[in-house]
């Protein structure tokens, strides 16, 4: 006991918070320095640790700049000597990539725009209406979010082949637009979370005022579910840009390729021009355009770039949105 | 006549939530719910011509194979099954032990805050896998820990020590890339805690080591149960899992989707008893306040 109260108080002196109520006892117990000197340790691993974050990040767009020369040098570890910026310029022509930008643009946009409708909507059914059936419909929701998606591809695939969808975005929009799609059972379960913390006299006061169920909905509910609706957009955007998975098995022409699915390729294409470029007999290696490195960062940068810009525009929000959803209350 | 289609307000409210879940159910019936079914039908059947996809009864065969014949799942299977135990306390450690960090009152909280979704980003995705394939996570630690920890103190603690943190960190960097919804769930739940229990705690002298257990634990309860649930599933689901590119290629490359629907059911029973598992062990422990009405009322 005595020695569970020793270690008590230590850990106590050194998780002093600085609020005006603590100042005061500070004086009792542990000394000034000892204080300082326990920030400046949170201090510098909180700051390991954003690098630990940030690294990948760092790693990506250092090394798409690096030449050749760098990257062979050890030395060359943080600020290539040189930047040599055209490794993007063939990256771009590589990937193809306004093709693929516009293709993922749209699906994404599509997506996102599907689940934030359908989910909110079909989540406010569950969250406020009491029919026969409900708790197990629900619990079908989650199970449909929890099978992964390898599990029922084959008759899935089977069955979008039947409606001849195979080849085009249908199999990866159309689910979405009915809570499906993508971890679509995640986001019912998020909106249905938030509007079961909505006060149930605003929408009294609104049938009162002569709304119909519909109008209450749009009207009244929707808006104000504007912060899940922006945790949800922005986790369902991060999703579906990055699923990589499902537009492979249903998408195989190579001009509906989405972003990341042209990394493959752009892969196959710069090894198949280093076997047919000329072997130079001056520096004994086939020069350039090998499948190198910082050529390939400069691929895997292009296809972050687009979701990376929009995170920052949205992430205050989306931070701030996270925390008012009534999701983990 | 017209008296009888004039329906109860109890009839109108059900119809209302049918409605409301209408589209749900239509998705169900033409994407889910077929193929859900079917491909428990494929797995205990042999496929007998793969054009017209018809099936013939085949019993257990297929999980038969996975259990005694396949010699590449079962290991396999266990595989992802121990790094899944090892992995969620551990992800769940951390992005708790970081969120409580950061929720302090530091400077420059944002910063951490949003550079810790940062890998979020990345997902899972196809340029994550890059990464990967070039030790991206290895080359990190190896910076990240000479900073923490300095070469020469391992040197002195002898090798099997060293060794041991090494094993630790390989394993860490990918769980902090993976732990970046988690502790932003946390500093939610964090932030919803009312400062003034801490407050009457401390009027009556409360270590904050007493407080942690006693009022964050507790309060944050409910938010340790959807992160323990939410990483299970994200590690079942995750594209870098070898069983779900074993069933790809089994069902794609070597065209035996029968087997692959096998697996992936066996597969899918375990996730789900596993989350069952914990939601029912987890539910004892979780602390309820009447949150609805306080939260009502600060809605209003």
């Amino acid at each position: 006991m005595n020695t569970q109260r020793k270690a008590a108080s230590v850990f106590d002196r050194k998780f002093r918070k600085r609020s005006g109520t603590i100042n005061l006892e500070k004086f009792k117990h542990g000394s000034y320095w000892s204080d300082r000197i326990f920030r400046l340790l949170v201090y510098v691993l909180l700051f390991d640790l954003v690098f630990v974050f940030l690294f990948p990040f760092m790693y990506m767009f250092i090394t798409s700049l690096k030449t050749d020369a760098d990257l062979m040098d050890i030395t060359v570890k943080w600020i290539p000597k040189t930047l040599k910026f055209s490794n993007y310029k063939m990256a771009l022509r590589y990937l193809d990539a306004a093709t693929g930008l516009k293709n993922s643009v749209l699906v994404t946009g599509l997506a996102v725009l599907g689940h934030i409708l359908s989910c909110s909507f079909i989540a406010y059914g569950f969250a406020r209406y009491k029919f026969p059936g409900r708790s197990m419909l629900f619990a079908l929701v989650i199970v449909s979010f929890i099978v992964p998606a390898q599990t029922i591809i084959v008759p899935q695939y089977i069955r979008y082949a039947s409606l001849r969808w195979t080849n085009s975005y249908k199999p990866l929009i159309i689910p979405t637009f009915m809570g499906f799609g993508l971890k679509g059972g995640l986001f019912i379960f998020i909106f249905r979370q938030f509007f079961l913390g909505v006060p149930k006299e605003l929408e009294e006061a609104a049938i009162i005022d002569g709304c119909g169920s519909f109008k209450t909905y749009f009207a009244i509910i929707l808006p104000i579910a504007r912060s899940s609706i922006l945790v949800s957009a922005v986790l369902a955007m991060v999703w579906h840009w990055n699923d990589y998975f499902e537009p492979t098995i249903y998408i195989t022409k190579t001009q509906k390729y989405l972003l990341p699915q042209m990394l493959p390729s752009m892969y196959e294409m710069m090894k198949m021009e280093k076997q047919t470029l000329p072997f130079d007999p001056l520096t004994m290696t086939t020069v350039e355009r090998t499948l190198n490195e910082a050529v390939v960062m400069a691929g895997t940068v292009i296809v972050i770039l687009p979701l990376l810009i929009t995170y920052l525009f949205l992430q205050r929000h989306f931070l701030q949105g996270i925390e008012r959803t009534g999701l983990v209350e | 006549m017209k008296k009888r289609w004039r329906m109860s307000m109890n009839t109108r409210k059900i119809l209302d939530g049918y409605i409301f879940i209408s589209p749900w159910l239509i998705g169900c019936f033409l994407f889910f719910l077929n193929p859900l079914l079917k491909s428990i039908q494929l797995s205990f059947s042999k496929l007998a011509s793969t054009t017209g996809f018809q099936l013939e009864w085949a019993g257990w065969t297929n999980y038969m194979k996975a259990f005694v014949l396949d010699v590449t799942f079962i290991p396999m299977f266990l595989e992802v099954v121990r790094n899944m135990f090892v992995n969620t306390p551990l992800i769940i450690v951390f992005s708790l032990f970081i969120a409580i960090l950061i929720n302090k009152n530091i400077r420059m909280r944002w910063l951490f805050r949003e550079v810790f979704f940062f890998p979020v980003l990345l997902g899972t995705g196809y340029v994550m896998q890059q990464l990967l394939g070039y030790n991206v996570d290895a080359q990190t630690m190896e910076v990240a820990r000479g900073i923490l920890l300095p070469q020469e103190m391992l040197v002195y603690l002898g090798p099997r020590v060293s060794d041991m943190v090494q094993l630790f960190m390989d394993r860490i960097t990918i769980i902090l890339w993976k732990s970046g919804v988690q502790i932003i769930l946390f500093l939610s739940g964090l932030q919803g805690i009312s400062p003034s229990l801490y407050e009457a705690a401390r009027c009556d002298s409360a270590t904050e080591w007493e407080m942690f257990w006693k009022i964050t634990l507790p309060m944050i309860s409910p938010v340790i149960l959807l992160n323990i649930i939410y990483t299970i599933i994200d590690s079942f689901t995750d594209s870098m899992n070898p069983i779900l590119d074993f069933i790809h290629t089994t069902a794609f490359v070597n065209r035996q989707m029968e087997y692959a629907a096998a697996i992936g059911w066996i597969y899918f029973v375990f996730i789900f008893l596993v989350v069952g598992l914990v939601f029912l062990v987890m539910r004892r422990y979780i602390y309820h306040t009447n949150v609805s009405a306080v939260s009502a009322k600060k809605g209003a």
